[in-house]
């Protein structure tokens, strides 16, 4: 009997589960907390011709139009905009704004395109793994041209120029898309977050630790989580791939933070550890100057 | 738009309780263990062209020493069904029950009926490639040398809805829903997506499936005739052998060339359309497949839900997932 308990003890899973990565009471709305405003939006994009998406723009309470405001884009971002999602980042922000541990940020929260059926009974175009995979500089520009322009437009509100107060963030394809837009343009972006991030051959993601090994460092911070049950498909290895991007970021002497879990393919374990993933990302946020 | 904003907001709505939808496509999806090329007609020229019907016949030529368009049957029997005719590079049934053929050599597209007589002629002077028929009778064709692809409406009237998007363009295919047409470029990497607007016309082209090509020639892939499935997924002859792509354009394997010859030409055919079909060289080969082809002449459909025989671990990896936009889509469109 005392041999089976302790059989059943050393079988017990001493990883937690996927389901076991929950938001924190980070991510709950606290009281005497000002909420900042969530409106949505609609784009018809050009650089990626006809494609049509939702999106959302988040507009911290604290902003008053004294100074730029810092901006952080999401890829996927119906997803992390969704109350009861892993992610919640609007109450995240509106906490950690009030808290003084990240800056007066506005964010930008973005579906993939589809080009919409037009024929009855035909469906979408889907065009986000060409949006998030493609290695090139297009969905930077598609940023920088139409949708950073658009949001100071309609929301009568001044984004930092300074590089160092633009972040970006994404998960699975949009992690590797939020890599892509800084080390494509680290004019633009330099604060990178991904989670569970594709650098796997979906469209030659795979090449980019060789690239970093092998290029100058450019100035970019990145935050990288990843979990060892995440995928292995015929586009590669996730775990592998991101200790790959790790070790790459390490000998290049980065600014980077890796987290590994034992989450699955999911935002759960990304969405538990965001708060501390956006202090950790603008931690030194005061001495910048937007 | 309105419509946009309903199908995604009701796809965010659903994808909590949503299965995964196979997401992933490797060819183990497609080929089968054990199953290899075999040919299935010998000692001709140049190959091409090749169709299929509802039965799934197959169709094809050779275009350069063939004298007829070749049929075999589901027994493997060949027979000439059109005879003196040359320089055949495109065929496909229509859904009127014509055979619809492009003639390189003669520089036009014409016409025969399901016997393989009362030939029509219906565009001269030009320079076809290759071709699709859509269930609505719009017929498209690729001009390789000018760059082009041009439609012959229902009405017989023809109009270029594409001009020098594509360096060459050659081989061109359907979605199953035939919303969208896809067109491969023989002299660069890229197969392409446009949208097929409600009057017949192209818009929107996008570089959407990125081919692999040759390290001698990295920007030249020789992309060449194409093919869909029942679930969406696009192949395409190339240099490199035939490529699948996932309905999303992702790269999802290729499938090695039966010789060292130019492979040029796909379809489904034989019994269900699930042995795939490849014009190479001198031969037409075959081999089994798991999946079946789209057949354009048949009523349009969404792309079919792929099931795994066997049940994968990675089943319920995209609940609760803000990455799962393009599942909560095929929620959506599988709803309808």
């Amino acid at each position: 009997m005392k041999l089976l308990r302790f059989l059943a003890l050393i079988c017990l899973p001493v990883f937690a589960a996927d389901e076991d990565y929950k938001p924190g009471p980070d991510a709950e709305p606290k009281e005497g907390v000002p909420k900042g405003k969530l409106t949505q939006h609609t784009w018809t994009s050009t650089i990626f011709p006809g494609t049509e998406r939702d999106f959302w723009v988040y507009v911290p309470s604290k902003y008053d139009g004294s100074k730029p405001a810092c901006v952080m884009v999401f890829q996927d971002g119906g997803g992390f905009v969704r109350e009861k999602g892993a992610f919640r980042a609007p109450i995240v922000f509106d906490n950690l704004i009030h808290a003084g541990e990240m800056p007066v940020t506005i964010g930008v929260f973005l579906n993939p395109g589809v080009v919409p059926p037009v024929k009855e009974g035909s469906q979408p175009r889907k065009n986000r793994s060409f949006e998030y995979d493609t290695l090139s500089d297009q969905y930077a520009r598609f940023l920088t041209e139409e949708i950073l322009p658009k949001v100071e437009k309609t929301h009568k509100v001044t984004l930092s120029k300074n590089p160092d107060c633009r972040a970006i963030c994404g998960n699975s394809s949009g992690g590797i898309c939020a890599f892509t837009v800084g080390w494509e343009r680290p004019d633009a972006f330099r604060k990178i977050v991904s989670h569970i991030g594709s650098f796997t051959n979906i469209r030659g993601g795979h090449v980019y630790p060789a690239l970093v090994r092998k290029t100058e460092p450019k100035p970019l911070r990145v935050f990288l989580q990843e979990g060892e049950n995440d995928l292995d498909n015929l586009h590669g290895n996730w775990p592998l791939a991101n200790k790959q991007m790790a070790a790459a970021l390490e000998f290049a002497g980065y600014d980077y933070k890796f987290v590994m879990g034992t989450g699955r393919h999911s935002g759960r374990h990304g969405g538990a550890i965001f708060p501390d993933t956006l202090r950790w990302l603008w931690r030194d946020w005061k001495e910048l100057k937007p | 738009m309105k419509r946009l904003i309903s199908s995604v907001l009701a796809g965010f709505g659903f994808f909590q309780v949503a299965g995964l939808f196979s997401q992933d496509m490797p060819l183990t999806q497609v080929l089968i263990k054990g199953e290899d090329w075999e040919a299935v007609s010998e000692g001709h020229g140049f190959t091409d062209g090749l169709c299929t019907n509802a039965y799934g016949d197959l169709y094809f030529s050779d275009v350069k020493d063939g004298t007829a368009i070749y049929r075999i049957d589901k027994d493997g029997k060949r027979s000439d069904f059109v005879k003196d005719i040359a320089g055949v590079s495109g065929l496909q049934w229509g859904v009127d029950g014509r055979l619809y053929v492009c003639v390189a050599r003669g520089r036009r597209i014409v016409s025969f009926s399901k016997n393989g007589d009362d030939m029509r002629v219906l565009a001269e002077e030009i320079r076809p490639n290759d071709l699709v028929v859509t269930h609505d009778g719009n017929l498209y064709f690729t001009m390789t040398p000018t760059s082009e692809i041009r439609r012959i409406d229902p009405d017989g009237k023809m109009t270029v809805v594409d001009s020098g998007t594509i360096n060459r363009p050659n081989g061109i295919t359907l979605s199953p829903d035939h919303g969208t047409l896809a067109v491969s470029d023989h002299g660069g990497k890229h197969v392409w997506a446009f949208q097929i607007a409600k009057d017949g016309t192209l818009k929107h082209p996008g570089n959407y499936m990125t081919m692999r090509t040759p390290e001698a020639d990295p920007e030249v892939a020789k992309g060449d005739g194409m093919a869909t499935d029942v679930h969406g997924r696009y192949y395409v002859t190339t240099a490199e052998g035939l490529q699948m792509f996932d309905p999303t354009g992702r790269m999802s394997g290729v499938i090695a060339k039966p010789q060292d010859a130019n492979l040029v030409s796909v379809c489904f055919a034989g019994p269900n359309h699930e042995f795939l079909y490849v014009a190479c060289g001198d031969k037409v080969f075959r081999r089994k497949t798991k999946t079946r082809g789209a057949l354009f002449f048949q009523k349009p459909h969404p792309a079919e839900k792929f099931v795994e025989p066997k049940k994968q671990a990675a089943e319920a990896l995209f609940e609760d997932d803000p990455t799962s936009i393009a599942k909560a889509g095929f929620e959506v469109l599988k709803a309808e």
